[in-house]
């Protein structure tokens, strides 16, 4: 049913905050994202050592933590629905798209709840220069927006899956090794002083045609 | 069954064509040769995937089961085809470069790929019911189709690159010699029809396990 622009704004809100608010109750999905993310930095960290100097070494490490406790938690938001049984209830109230979108945004005010426990832990603990701050969360924000378009549509996709934990990994990991490619060089450049503009520019491309393409998709991702 | 024998005809005289008419280019010597081979594979993997993306477009508009079909032989083809184009490229890498992998940015392309398709068949083979499985595999092929355009033509022309451009897309001209072209030619149309041709019968496949499990 086409409704009009401000009510779907407006479902796409209540659904974000329906996500918050249940995630703040329990706080196991941000528990755990964030437990893992300082588990695998703590095992980095100790067993790299020191890496002041090699800035390459840095900057593949710090988008491995990130990309690995993103996708160690991030399909939580719609697999708490099946696991729990209301999606049917949610379909009820919100379109598919409003549905998703609303997940779309909870999972980026996610990512960046465990950015900012994230970011400052790994420049202390890795001894990093001091990264170039503009350029830097540039990078960072941009991989953030792919990382969670493609977790939010292949988190939906794989709710509805047999061994939904297992294959949301395996699934997610090959859509983001672009991101990852680009976000890596791109975070080295920054540390190095080189230009970087090739990689921005390529990340901007990846996160709008992800963007795009899940906008259509969306729709599509429940029976009628 | 005609088909076949025109397919196989065709593709072998170019074969020897390439062999024993077509000249070697200077720097390559005797691994010019691949050239026949790799980059239709290349080029068919492309092909592959993209029909599976349309037909994936297609099932999602239409959902009509035949779509997907089409749209889940299409990418198992196309694996296949990556597969072909990564070992013949990796066993050219190591004539050329003196090893079989080392990670230049076309081979670290054309490996995602085969991991985003490995992973679309994975996902296939993970969903219960016909309806959902076409469905959400639809889905995610759109979306990896997404990366694929990315991966095999933006990435290698960002980042350095030892691998050679035969194709100069930035210049609109081939450099080749006519000989070479012609065999070149004719491998990449012997290639389009033989993946035309298997796709046909993988769809055939398909459709009689589905009727042999009906009736």
């Amino acid at each position: 049913m086409p409704r009009s622009w401000s009510s779907s704004m407006a479902a796409v809100w209540a659904v974000l905050r329906k996500e918050c608010r249940s995630e703040w109750r329990t706080r196991y999905g941000l528990n755990a994202a964030l437990l893992f993310a300082v588990a695998s930095l703590a095992a980095v960290s100790f067993s790299a050592g020191r890496l002041g100097e090699r800035t390459d070494v840095l900057a593949a490490l710090f988008w491995i933590v990130l990309l690995f406790a993103t996708l160690a938690s991030m399909s939580h938001a719609f697999v708490r629905e099946t696991e729990n049984r209301t999606m049917l209830l949610l379909r009820l109230v919100a379109s598919p798209t409003e549905i998703a979108l609303g997940k779309l945004l909870f999972n980026l005010v996610f990512l960046l709840v465990v950015e900012v426990a994230i970011v400052p832990l790994f420049m202390v603990l890795m001894s990093a220069p001091p990264p170039r701050w503009g350029s830097f969360l540039t990078v960072l924000g941009l991989g953030t927006v792919s990382l969670a378009a493609s977790s939010t549509l292949v988190g939906a996709v794989i709710a509805q899956t047999r061994g939904r934990g297992a294959l949301f990994a395996g699934v997610s990991l090959p859509l983001l090794l672009p991101v990852l490619a680009a976000a890596v060089s791109g975070t080295k450049a920054q540390w190095i002083g080189v230009g970087l503009d090739g990689e921005i520019r390529l990340l901007i491309a990846y996160a709008v045609a992800l963007l795009g393409m899940s906008l259509l998709l969306y729709e599509h991702l429940w029976e009628d | 069954m005609l088909w076949r024998w025109l397919i196989f005809i065709w593709i072998a005289a170019f074969m020897i064509a390439a062999f024993a008419w077509a000249p070697l280019v200077p720097v390559l010597e005797a691994t010019t040769r691949v050239l026949y081979f790799h980059i239709p594979a290349a080029w068919v993997t492309v092909l592959a995937l993209g029909w599976s993306m349309i037909h994936s477009a297609l099932y999602l508009w239409k959902r009509d089961m035949r779509h997907d079909d089409q749209a889940a032989a299409a990418a198992e083809l196309g694996l296949l085809f990556c597969v072909v184009a990564t070992v013949s490229g990796s066993l050219w890498a190591k004539a050329m470069w003196g090893s079989y992998w080392n990670w230049d940015p076309r081979e670290t392309s054309i490996f995602f790929v085969l991991l985003l398709y490995a992973a679309y068949l994975a996902l296939r083979g993970s969903i219960e019911g016909e309806e959902k499985r076409a469905r959400l595999s639809a889905v995610y092929s759109v979306i990896a189709f997404v990366a694929v355009p990315f991966l095999m033509f933006v990435v290698p022309r960002i980042y350095f690159s030892l691998h050679p451009e035969v194709i100069d897309l930035s210049r609109g001209k081939v450099d080749m010699d006519p000989r070479i072209r012609i065999c070149f030619s004719g491998m990449l149309v012997g290639f389009t029809f033989l993946y035309f041709w298997l796709q046909s019968l993988k769809v055939r496949v398909t459709r009689l396990e589905r009727r042999a499990l009906v009736s």
